[in-house]
């Protein structure tokens, strides 16, 4: 809100200068220390598309920026059956990666769909996650792919799956020291698909205003064995619809759909903003549930996998 | 934290003092000069700051300048090695695809980047590629076709369809119109032509100059502290904090300015340099800086403490006319602006006895003109007391004039240069607070001052669109002919006047010059609100009530019967007719328009018969070409400080005034106009004016339009007045040059001077056009005997324009335009989500001058009105604060938003205009907004009759249709009665 006393209205003004202590470490350890000094005074910068953006409209005050650029080997795709996605990866990376094939063929489809080439050139998959913007696109396809995180700090490495990081809009699980330095994407099963259904404004470079992410996997009869649904947008993080994504277990994808939408719906906790109302969101939802779910299971039929 | 840093820019190092926060933009642009790179948004949200990092286009805006040690940086300074243009900038300027300039060069960047990657993208690919970079002034076509040119096998399609338009538009259509006027345009060499435009080269390496990209000897920094609330009494204004920070210069609130209130219509000045008891919108001015530097300035700001006394605020113009609302301005009572009332034959008695009846409610949205370029100036002192002032202004004149009211100085004192401007769209067409403050903070430091807006702060000075609230009665007779129609509107204006009166009067004014309207009644009240100001839009004032007319006109269609297209054509304005309220309509062809779109567009195989969720609609616009009347009474005065003039029915002075000067060799003129070039390209078309009014080739001619010392008074950009207006100038001063010149021709070809001829640089006489004497040698005679080969020109509209009624200057025009269009969409059914597929559209410009240019501003118009039907909206929370003051919150259609476009010029000839020319730029805006809604009408079977059309808006309506059980939607407001 704005600030009254200082007069500037809502300080979205976004020309205003950043005024930061730069720090850049050449390796991890390195950055940890500079963590471990600045503490909550302190942000890490990857690619600083969202970061520059909060520090020049005062959203965010930091005094240190600690940036990652000099980090270099956290920016590789690697498939060996699981996927191992560098923190530091680029979105454009991901965007027109060979080595994402198969199911992970959606990842590639959700980069496409953010933001603009300039920022996806910048922006990176850790960015994307850690600032746990509810309306970050790569967290709900990676949720569904059942992604998980790898935190690391000098007292060691965990391990997270990336649906139990987030908190609540801009928090996460990650504690002060802590960085994200990979994303892994474990192999999917036969007979996986998973599909993202994206809605928003513009064509071009536009955010999500409602998003709903999709995976399933079928028995050889047809009936889902498992299922995950991720929205996006439409609560104050990613979240997932586990009630709907029960209620198709073992069930035929047209048994099972009409319940599995409304209960995707009920999940939502959308809010009113300029972009949509809350009412119209929550319709959203629904039909993003659909698009997503028959995508998704469209890929599982065809899926041969190996 | 300052460090010396090595950063490689277009393959040299350079060492530069980097502050740990410092954008990679502002190192470009401030410290190393290459200002080549634009600062449209400083959000990541534009693209005007794309440069390649180690060949990747990213936004300079959001890159720490540190960070980039070792990586190679291309700016668009990097691209033409050795003064050769890269392919892709020849075919940016051989396609038409600069305007303004200011996104050209980071479209260049990201096209480059694209075709290094990809030699043969598909249309898909480029659009893909171009997405993060937004323009507005092309509308996408011309770029796309830009980049087109250079894949190699140069999709041949597009650029044949712009072929064939110009041979249509120029030698074809010239030798038609020379038989139709009895006039001879076929010999010309330099109008009709699709002339490259003459800044062009310039804008697409990044040379151009923009105010933003100069750096005066000695020049500090301004900002301006804005109102942080809608409403309220300034109890305290403390600046001692400010003051006593190291690097401020000078600080300023309402006691430091001159104590004139200035605006726009002389008998509303309601604004204040400086606010110095209330503030009436957020945004509201309250104080100014001046400082070392930038971020002192703006740190500055934070420092100044102002005790506010709230005041209840009223942001509803249907709630602010009520009794009892708060009073924006103790001015204005029930804080009505302006009233108009006009009332032209019987409205009422034409209902009774009409085949049909149809009475609508419309509502409008607030649309900002959003050039890509924030406005800016520097203003500096001369020692013996002149100003200068380099503004990006689009009416240098009214800058100039409104100064010397605010600071009580004599024009001539005043000089105001107008560098490039990266687009204006009207915004830019008052005079701002930005020029008035860092008049004054020079004046107290005796240093240039510089002041930028930045993105946010264009959009809480706003004067964007007003919001109309319009309810619409037309009544026909069985065949569909219009017997009667009635229009009511509230516009809703902001705080100040601005434009708004003028915007008030065209709402109304504009409406009967397309059809024949027998009886007519508009009311508008202009209401006061506390928002900002609104002002003058492209179209000003119409495009909504032409929206509102264009739907009701489709639907009282639909209810008869009767297809759109021929209801159109029964209606249609004819040429040589006087309207109903007084409005000389010369060369129309309105109807050439109808039937252009209803052949290419294919309406009568697409019109009911496409499968539901796709959509055709046709509507239809016009335009004045340049105001009849200037914006104050009177001569140009040398003081102001005399009381109001007596109205006269004519021009007091001439409206454009041009001087040539031609080079003592004769080999290169001179062109001396105040015309404001702000991207819709009136350099290069007046250029190729002078040079057709001499006889010589238009390269030879330099413009000199940018400096009042230099280029006498032309009134500036606004109400499409250049192209008629300044072209007659421009022309009445190149046929003096060449009237000079005959008795030497004359003498060198022995012929009589009346019958010497000057065509392409050489003379002949009319009787032996093989005896020629080369031009350039005429002149060098010229200024042999008699020194400075000098001619001028000016140009007054026609005296007497209009009826005699209040308010009837306001519409007045020496020639008007017409178009035509139809829009296709395709709807998703379950989201509400339109894609705008497609524009066929024709217009009526008069001559084009120049047919490129022609099909650029139609491209332009149509994607900018496309936007602001179905996504363009400047939204305010409960407490009037501003929630989408950026580019990523007020949506504008990117190049993968914008639609295909065809558009043709139909043959036309204006006596009035030069050459035959009439208006383009505002025209075509006019019947896009129509053409979207009726097309989405068709798509879905809902109206939406409240902009924007937005998905949600559709889906409500249709399922409301789904379920008529339910009452339909509840529009957010419906229109209360004015007052009468
Ligand atoms: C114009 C524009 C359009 C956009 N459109 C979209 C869109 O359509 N969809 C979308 O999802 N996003 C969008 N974004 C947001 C942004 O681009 C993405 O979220 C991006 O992925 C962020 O990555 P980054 O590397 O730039 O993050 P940064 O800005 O560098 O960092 C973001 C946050 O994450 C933290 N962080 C970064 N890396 C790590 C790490 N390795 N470990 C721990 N913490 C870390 C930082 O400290 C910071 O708090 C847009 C942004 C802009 C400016
Ligand atoms: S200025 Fe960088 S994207 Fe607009
Ligand atoms: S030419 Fe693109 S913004 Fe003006």
């Amino acid at each position: 809100m704005a600030n009254r006393r200082h007069g500037v209205p809502d300080r979205k003004s976004e020309n205003d200068m950043i005024t930061c202590e730069l720090h850049e470490p050449a390796d991890l350890q390195e950055a940890a220390q500079y963590l471990r000094q600045y503490l909550d005074d302190s942000r890490l910068l990857a690619g600083g598309t969202d970061l520059l953006v909060d520090l020049k409209t005062a959203r965010v005050e930091a005094r240190h920026v600690i940036s990652l650029h000099r980090i270099t080997n956290l920016r590789t795709i690697e498939n060996r059956g699981d996927l191992r996605i560098g923190a530091l990866t680029t979105v454009a990376q991901l965007e027109n990666s060979p080595r994402l094939t198969g199911a992970f063929t959606v990842l590639r489809e959700a980069a496409r769909q953010m933001a603009s080439p300039q920022i996806r050139n910048s922006a990176t998959v850790g960015g994307n996650i850690a600032s746990a913007v509810p309306c970050a696109d790569l967290p709900p396809v990676l949720g569904v792919l059942n992604a998980s995180l790898t935190l690391w700090s000098p007292k060691g490495e965990r391990q997270i799956p990336l649906t139990e990081f987030f908190s609540g809009p801009r928090a996460t699980a990650r504690r002060e020291e802590e960085i994200l330095t990979t994303i892994v994407v474990p192999q999917p099963p036969p007979r996986f698909g998973a599909a993202y259904a994206r809605f928003s404004l513009r064509d071009g470079n536009s955010i999500a205003v409602a998003s709903v992410a999709a995976s399933l996997a079928l028995d050889g009869h047809g009936a889902i064995s498992a299922c995950r649904l991720m929205l996006g947008a439409v609560a104050p993080i990613p979240k997932r619809a586990v009630q709907a994504e029960q209620s198709l277990a073992g069930l035929t994808l047209v048994h099972g759909i009409n319940d599995a939408i409304a209960l995707a719906t009920q999940a939502a906790e959308p809010i009113t903003d300029l972009r949509a109302s809350a009412d119209y969101r929550r319709a959203l939802v629904g039909i993003l549930t659909r698009r997503a779910l028959t995508t998704a299971h469209q890929r599982a039929r065809e899926a041969t996998n190996d | 934290m300052t460090e010396l840093r090595t950063l490689i820019i277009n393959g040299e190092s350079h060492a530069v003092a980097i502050q740990s926060g410092e954008t990679l933009l502002d190192v470009l642009r401030d410290k190393l000069r290459l200002t080549g790179t634009k600062k449209g948004c400083d959000g990541g949200d534009c693209g005007a700051c794309t440069v390649l990092i180690d060949g990747t286009p990213m936004n300079a805006c959001l890159q720490l300048a540190s960070t980039l040690e070792g990586r190679r940086i291309t700016t668009i300074e990097g691209l033409a090695a050795g003064g050769q243009l890269t392919p892709l900038q020849r075919a940016f300027i051989d396609q038409g695809a600069v305007q303004c300039g200011f996104c050209t060069s980071g479209m260049i960047l990201s096209s480059t980047a694209l075709l290094e990657a990809n030699g043969q993208p598909s249309a898909e690919e480029i659009k893909h590629a171009l997405s993060g970079n937004l323009c507005r002034c092309t509308g996408y076509a011309a770029i796309l076709r830009a980049v087109e040119q250079c894949t190699g096998k140069c999709d041949d399609c597009h650029r044949d369809k712009h072929d064939a338009h110009s041979d249509a538009t120029t030698n074809g259509h010239l030798r038609a119109q020379a038989r139709a006027n009895g006039r001879d345009l076929s010999s010309c060499t330099n109008v009709g032509q699709p002339v490259a435009r003459i800044d062009a080269a310039d804008k697409v390496t990044g040379r151009a100059t923009y105010t933003a990209d100069i750096a005066l000897p000695n020049m500090v920094y301004g900002s301006i502290l804005m109102s942080p609330i809608a409403h309220g009494l300034i109890k305290r204004i403390d600046t001692s904090r400010a003051r006593s920070l190291p690097g401020v210069l000078a600080v300023i609130t309402g006691a430091d300015v001159p104590q004139n209130t200035y605006g726009v219509s002389p008998a509303r000045y309601d604004e204040e340099v400086l606010a110095r008891a209330k503030v009436r919108h957020v945004g509201d001015p309250v104080a100014a800086v001046a400082a070392v530097d930038e971020a002192t300035a703006q740190k500055a700001l934070t420092l100044i403490d102002v005790e506010y006394e709230e005041l209840p605020a009223v942001f509803d113009a249907l709630e602010a006319v009520k009794p009892g609302a708060p009073l924006v301005h103790d001015r204005y009572e029930r804080n009505i602006n302006t009233h108009v009332a006009h009332n032209f034959g019987d409205v009422e008695a034409a209902f009774a006895t009409s085949h049909h009846v149809r009475e609508e409610v419309f509502t409008g949205n607030f649309v900002y003109q959003c050039p890509m370029e924030p406005q800016a100036a520097i203003a500096y002192w001369e020692h013996d007391g002149r100003l200068v002032l380099y503004s990006s202004t689009q009416a240098p004149h009214y800058v100039q004039y409104m100064l010397a009211h605010v600071f009580h100085m004599p024009l001539g004192q005043i000089r105001v240069i107008r560098p490039c401007v990266g687009g204006g769209f009207g915004v830019k067409a008052a005079t701002n607070p930005l020029e008035v403050c860092s008049a004054v903070l020079s004046r107290m430091t005796g240093r240039p001052v510089k002041i930028v807006f930045s993105r946010s702060d264009t959009f809480h000075y706003y004067r964007g669109r007003h919001k109309q609230h319009m309810r619409f009665k037309l009544g026909v007779d069985a065949e569909g002919r219009i017997t009667a129609f009635k229009s009511e509107i509230h516009l809703d204006g902001g705080a100040y006047s601005s434009f708004g009166v003028a915007t008030a009067y065209y709402a109304g004014s504009m409406i009967p010059t397309l059809y024949k309207i027998p009886n007519y009644r508009y009311d508008g009240l202009r209401v006061m609100t506390n928002k900002p100001a609104c002002g003058a839009m492209r179209g000003h004032g119409v495009p909504q009530p032409r929206f509102a007319f264009e739907c009701l006109l489709n639907m009282v269609a639909e209810d008869l019967n009767i297809d759109p297209i021929e209801i159109r054509r029964r209606n249609a304005m004819t040429p040589n007719t006087t309207t109903v309220n007084g409005l000389e309509i010369g060369s129309c062809e309105f109807l050439a328009t109808i039937d252009g779109v209803e052949r290419d567009s294919h309406w009568n195989a697409k019109y009911g018969k496409l499968p539901r969720g796709r959509g055709i609609g046709v509507a239809s616009g016009g335009f004045v070409s340049g105001a009849g009347y200037c914006i104050y009474r009177g001569q140009v005065q040398a003081q102001h400080e005399k009381g109001p003039e007596k109205f006269q029915k004519k021009s007091i002075f001439p409206h454009a005034n041009a001087v040539i000067r031609v080079s003592e060799d004769g080999m290169a003129a001179f062109l001396m106009i105040g015309a404001a070039e702000i991207g819709q390209g009136s350099d290069t078309i007046l250029v190729q004016i002078a040079a057709e009014a001499m006889g010589i080739p238009h390269t030879r001619m330099r413009m000199r339009s940018e400096d009042s010392d230099i280029s006498p008074l032309d009134l500036g950009s606004y109400s499409s007045r250049v192209t008629l207006m300044a072209g007659n100038a421009v022309a009445a001063a190149g046929e003096s040059v060449l009237d000079r010149l005959r008795p030497f021709a004359a003498d060198l070809l022995g012929c009589a001077p009346d019958e010497v001829r000057a065509r392409d640089g050489m003379m002949y006489s009319a009787n032996d056009t093989t005896n020629t004497v080369d031009w350039a040698e005429v002149a060098r005679q010229f200024f042999n005997e008699h020194g400075p080969l000098v001619g001028t020109g000016c140009y007054k509209p026609p005296d007497g324009l209009g009826g005699d009624y209040k308010g009837a200057t306001v519409g007045t025009s020496p020639a008007y335009s017409f178009g035509t269009c139809c829009c296709e969409v395709s709807v998703d059914l379950e989201t509400g989500k339109v894609h705008v597929d497609r524009f066929t559209d024709y217009h009526d410009c008069g001559t084009a001058i120049n047919p490129q240019q022609v099909h650029g501003q139609v491209e332009g118009a149509i994607v900018m009105g496309a936007g602001e039907a179905i996504m363009e909206d400047v939204q305010f929370d409960a407490t009037g604060h501003l929630l989408n003051p950026n580019l990523h919150g007020y949506l504008i259609m990117t190049i993968k938003d914008a639609p295909e476009i065809f558009s043709g010029i139909v043959d036309s000839y204006e006596p009035r205009g030069p050459y035959g020319a009439k208006e383009i730029g505002e025209g075509a805006t006019l019947p896009v907004m129509g053409a979207v809604a009726h097309a989405i009408k068709n798509a879905t079977g809902v109206w939406i009759k409240d902009l924007p059309i937005t998905p949600e808006k559709i889906l409500a309506a249709l399922k409301a249709r789904e379920a008529p059980q339910q009452s339909p939607p509840a529009y957010k407001e419906a229109v209360g009665r004015p007052a009468s």
